[in-house]
């Protein structure tokens, strides 16, 4: 078991440097700098001694690899330097929006996994019969749906035709003279559509995976077995089938993160959700180099550690991991 | 055996496969079983036909759409304006009336970037059969020309992501070892940025444009590929044919692109349809995102942005682009399970 974690581990740190320097490399692939960008047109009428001092400000005389070394010992550090766009810390502002994004991601992911999970393993259960058949086309269906149309579609429905819903923001305008509980209301109301946007794909993969996952364990000779022995088509499922397949789901966890980001971006930049996603386009759009690569790094990280955390997990849950076929 | 349940994600980008990333066999299995397996689903014939009728839409756009006639006979004799003009990209010059005796209109009689601010935001009807936006301009000219765009990058964005990932998948599963340990390590890097980030950052700091697109796409995509080629080349290095061709004194380069890689890039194929697929959505997402194609060229997704804009009375705007967009995905992704489906022996 140790030396599959140290293992793991020592993966997770050559992954992690992989990063930075994935990251690093293409932003400063970037023709021109941030400086050149952010003084656009008027660079001619800047003396050149300002020029050079600022670019001395953020380390850009230096060689690339001695620009690495200070950027990846401030990552470490969660030390990312300041936005060239409000000359905050840039740590600040991404810890600003991130419980925004977390606040949509969360309830997206609580949602889809409670109705994703039962759904695949019903759909396990009656596989082959009609109306799962119909039921696998609807979820695949839905997985293809983009989400920006789809949030289109719900804001014509919920916030055009009927006023039932805002149309895009975090709270309404009277939201700092609202009482506590009304502040709740007013902020559950904004987040209804985000979420709805966020989970429908989600509970299609849950679905799926899940499904599938089932399934496998399904073939099995001790679900035969299990059977043989008379157990019920729901004790079997449940107490064998599901707790088996349970395995196989954790590994999602390391799976969604990335994809819940990429959809953060969507959702964020459609309803003007105040999270990173959004924060990510804004900074992209004004080149404001700090802020992209740390979020790009922060995500990556995220993703990483979650995968190791299921690897981790997986390898307690399942002896046959750590003991033999799994140590690569 | 315990591949059934990844396999069963292998259309959402980033999703582990088995450890070894293979598929089930496909050696032993002749093309028209797997042909007649496919048939067999109705709804991915239905999905197949659909995929080809977008191909000849997005080929022949110019000549389905487009205010110049077909053909028109004019002072001079026949000419074929719309034809002629197959590889100019809409040139919006004042046409000069001409005194024709006979012309035939094309199909839909608009071009996509002809501005008529007289006739804007029509809905539906009266000669504009999917209404106009804005600017006054077709939407149904303007859809048939998006069509373009979203098949040109999901091909291409995936011929190069198949590239890309056969080549590493190849070298990972032939040569094994320190290859294989670096392969493995890159794919494990790719995977952990969130895919719209990395090419929204590629599109949007390079230059946004139909190639950009590709290109980001392609470079980030490939590791779905590269696992099945990896995966295949484990299981088939070694067999007789292999063996053969290298006792023979077949170079290694030989023996990987003659004999082993043809017989690997089947379950390829599969996550070739699925990639087509999620191409075709981030486009659309990044156009939708303003940092896509260029304007004024016709794109789905930035159709729908305009959309965005008018949404509190011009549904038409919503309604078209998105469904193009979810039918056209939709048939690749049906297309790309029916076909793994259908090499995969254990799901009769």
């Amino acid at each position: 078991m140790t030396t599959y974690l140290v293992r793991r581990i020592l993966y997770a740190v050559l992954t992690f440097l992989g990063i930075t320097v994935a990251t690093f490399a293409l932003i400063h692939s970037v023709p021109g700098d941030p400086i050149t960008f952010y003084l656009g047109r008027g660079m001619h009428s800047v003396p050149p001694e300002v020029l050079a001092a600022m670019r001395r400000e953020l380390h850009l005389d230096e060689p690339l690899p001695q620009q690495y070394l200070r950027w990846l010992k401030g990552s470490v550090t969660f030390d990312f330097g300041r936005s060239t766009v409000d000359r905050r810390a840039v740590r600040d502002v991404v810890l600003e929006k991130l419980p925004n994004t977390f606040q949509l991601n969360l309830f997206a992911f609580l949602l889809a996994a409670s109705l994703g999970v039962p759904i695949g393993l019903w759909s396990a259960s009656r596989s082959g019969r009609l109306t799962e058949r119909l039921s696998a086309v609807g979820f695949f269906l839905l997985y293809s749906l983009p989400s920006f149309w789809v949030a289109l579609i719900l804001i014509q429905l919920f916030s055009v035709r009927v006023d039932w819903l805002p149309l895009f923001g975090m709270n309404s305008d009277d939201y700092p003279s609202l009482g506590w509980g009304g502040q709740l209301v007013d902020r559950l109301k904004h987040m209804v559509l985000p979420v709805l946007t966020l989970t429908y794909a989600q509970l299609a993969i849950f679905a799926r995976f899940s499904k599938s996952a089932v399934s496998e364990v399904i073939r099995q000779d001790y679900i035969t077995a299990a059977r043989a022995k008379g157990a019920g088509t729901a004790a079997v499922l449940w107490r064998h089938a599901f707790r088996n397949a349970l395995l196989p789901l954790i590994t999602l966890l390391g799976l969604v993160i990335p994809y819940l980001m990429s959809g953060s971006v969507i959702v964020e930049q459609i309803f003007q959700w105040d999270g990173v996603g959004l924060l990510y386009y804004n900074s992209i759009l004004a080149r404001d180099y700090p802020v992209v690569m740390a979020l790009t790094v922060v995500t990556a990280v995220l993703t990483l550690i979650a995968s190791l955390l299921a690897d981790i997990l997986y390898a307690f849950a399942d002896p046959r991991v750590r003991l033999g076929e799994g140590t690569r | 055996m315990k591949r059934g349940w990844r396999l069963a994600v292998g259309g959402w980008r980033g999703s582990r496969t088995s450890r070894d990333g293979s598929l089930p066999s496909t050696a032993n299995r002749q093309p028209p079983t797997v042909w007649r397996r496919f048939r067999r689903s109705k709804l991915a014939t239905v999905a197949l036909a659909y995929v080809g009728l977008m191909a000849a839409i997005a080929l022949l756009a110019p000549v389905l759409a487009n205010r110049k006639p077909l053909m028109q006979r004019t002072a001079e004799g026949w000419s074929f304006p719309a034809i002629a003009d197959y590889w100019v990209d809409d040139p919006d010059i004042e046409l000069a009336p001409q005194a024709t005796t006979f012309a035939l209109p094309a199909p839909v009689p608009f071009s996509p970037n002809t501005v008529d601010l007289a006739i804007r935001l029509r809905p539906p009807g009266g000669g504009h059969h999917l209404g106009t936006d804005d600017l006054g301009r077709d939407i149904l000219a303007r859809l048939i020309h998006g069509a373009r765009v979203s098949l040109a990058v999901g091909f291409f964005a995936t011929a190069i992501a198949l590239i890309v990932g056969s080549l590493l998948g190849a070298l990972a599963g032939y040569y094994g070892g320190a290859a294989d340990w670096i392969v493995s390590r890159v794919i494990e890097v790719v995977l952990c940025f969130p895919f719209l980030f990395l090419v929204l950052g590629i599109v949007a700091l390079f230059k946004p444009s139909i190639w950009t697109i590709m290109i980001a796409l392609g470079l980030t995509s490939w590791t779905s590929e590269a696992r099945y080629v990896r995966g295949e080349f484990l299981r088939i290095r070694e067999v007789e044919y292999a063996q053969a061709a290298r006792a023979s004194g077949a170079r290694d380069g030989r023996i990987i692109f003659r004999h082993l890689l043809p017989n690997a890039l089947a379950p390829v194929l599969v996550s070739a349809s699925f990639g087509v697929a999620v191409a075709i959505l981030t486009e659309s997402a990044l156009s939708f995102l303003g940092l896509g194609v260029p304007l004024p060229m016709a794109s789905w997704g930035s159709m729908l942005s305009k959309a965005h804009e008018h949404i509190e009375y011009a549904w038409w705007l919503v309604l078209f682009p998105g469904l193009a967009i979810f039918t056209t995905v939709a048939a690749f992704n049906v297309v790309g399970e029916r076909v793994r489906e259908a090499l995969d022996p254990r799901s009769q």
